[in-house]
């Protein structure tokens, strides 16, 4: 079989292709010493996703048109806070935003 | 010191495999017969798969047994159509792999079938992320009238809104750049896998099952496409076993079966769907 490997960027796609390498799933740490910000950083990014979600959703009836300027107001208003909270325990629990994600295998990573 | 089996592939065939041909820690290939199609394997000791080296398949005696379970997948798909495992699959004993392919009889011969014939191609594509996204910034900034800031709230919206825009052009574009390149190679492939910006470089990364009589006509296809002028850079790789392209269910006969069985009984279409939905793996 003459299999051919080709490319007109060989270390840019090292770089990239590496990129994703760092992305695959690692070993469970089961340490206790971290048990707790093993399970904020799990819950953390459930509620980061669904903050995002939300604010996607927002800005996509924004855009549309949909909103009033008070419902506009009001939105805004608590999608600041929720980023300002969820700044605040990123913040106890010693996360960064890259930190705030799920590999989930074949379906790439959640955020 | 146990011996497992270590398995390979699946291949459309039930005889013995020909000539000589070594996989990990240096065992003989030979096939596990089950009805018409075979199981490639080879006995290992279990000691060699909990061996330190296991835990990293980037180096040492673990990138070594990738790259053999590699090559044997490569020397069966000359002779057979395979369906390959995943590198390091042990089974505990002849029993467990024969019931594997009970389990999964159906599955296989669907898979050969359609796979009969077919390689699959790689090819990815890196744009520049950063450039496209600036030039959208730019054309942007100066429409976007932001200067009239009132509020700490209303310029919190306006800067997620203006974001959020610049997202959507930036995968409006992407999408249009990946359909291009698609649309080149739709003559030759049969079926295809697209990934989309899993960074913010790495624009496509496509997977096509292809036939083998057009292998040389989508090789010459990705050479035009490589020396194409444009910002655009390709990595090509191929022919691969299918390794994107298998789809298996267990028992699929008992599952349509079940689901014919409720069509029968006049259930929904929605009830059939749910039903399915519970039965998949």
């Amino acid at each position: 079989m003459n299999r051919i490997i080709e490319t007109n960027a060989p270390e840019e796609f090292v770089e990239e292709i590496g990129k994703l390498r760092g992305a695959l799933p690692k070993r469970i740490d089961a340490n206790p010493k971290n048990v707790e910000k093993g399970l904020a950083k799990l819950v953390l990014t459930l509620v980061e996703l669904i903050r995002k979600l939300l604010e996607k959703q927002a800005m996509r009836r924004i855009d549309a048109g949909s909103l009033s300027d008070e419902d506009i107001e009001r939105l805004g208003e608590t999608l600041m806070k929720l980023e300002n909270r969820m700044k605040e325990l990123k913040d106890v629990f010693g996360l960064k935003d890259e930190d705030l994600n799920l590999n989930l295998g074949p379906l790439g990573d959640l955020m | 010191m146990t011996m497992k089996i270590y398995a390979y592939a699946v291949i459309d065939s039930s005889d013995k495999i020909k000539g000589p041909l070594s996989g990990t820690e240096g065992a003989g290939i030979y096939s596990i017969p089950y009805r018409d199609v075979g199981i490639a394997a080879s006995d290992i000791i279990d000691e060699c798969l909990f061996s330190s080296a296991v835990k990293d398949i980037g180096a040492g005696p673990a990138k070594d047994r990738a790259l053999t379970h590699e090559k044997v997948i490569e020397s069966l798909m000359e002779n057979f159509t395979v369906l390959p495992f995943r590198c390091f699959t042990v089974f505990n004993g002849k029993e467990d792999v024969l019931s594997m392919a009970e389990k999964y009889y159906s599955g296989f011969k669907d898979n050969l079938e359609r796979l009969y014939n077919k390689l699959e191609f790689g090819i990815k594509v890196i744009w520049p992320g950063d450039i496209i996204r600036e030039r959208i910034m730019r054309s942007r900034g100066k429409n976007n009238g932001l200067t009239s800031i009132s509020s700490p709230v209303k310029n919190f919206v306006k800067e997620k809104l203006e974001r959020y825009n610049i997202d959507k052009e930036f995968e409006e574009e992407a999408d249009r750049c990946i359909e291009a390149v698609d649309d080149l190679f739709s003559r030759f492939y049969v079926e295809k896998k697209l990934e989309r910006l899993k960074t913010n470089k790495l624009l496509l990364s496509a997977f096509y099952l292809v036939d083998k009589e057009k292998e040389d006509d989508f090789k010459r296809l990705f050479e035009e496409l490589k020396n194409s002028p444009g910002d655009l850079k390709y990595l090509f790789s191929g022919p691969w076993p299918p390794y994107n392209f298998i789809h298996l269910t267990p028992y699929p006969e008992k599952v349509f079966g079940a689901a014919q069985e409720m069509f029968d009984k006049g259930a929904s279409a929605q009830r059939v769907e749910r039903r399915l939905m519970r039965l998949r793996p």
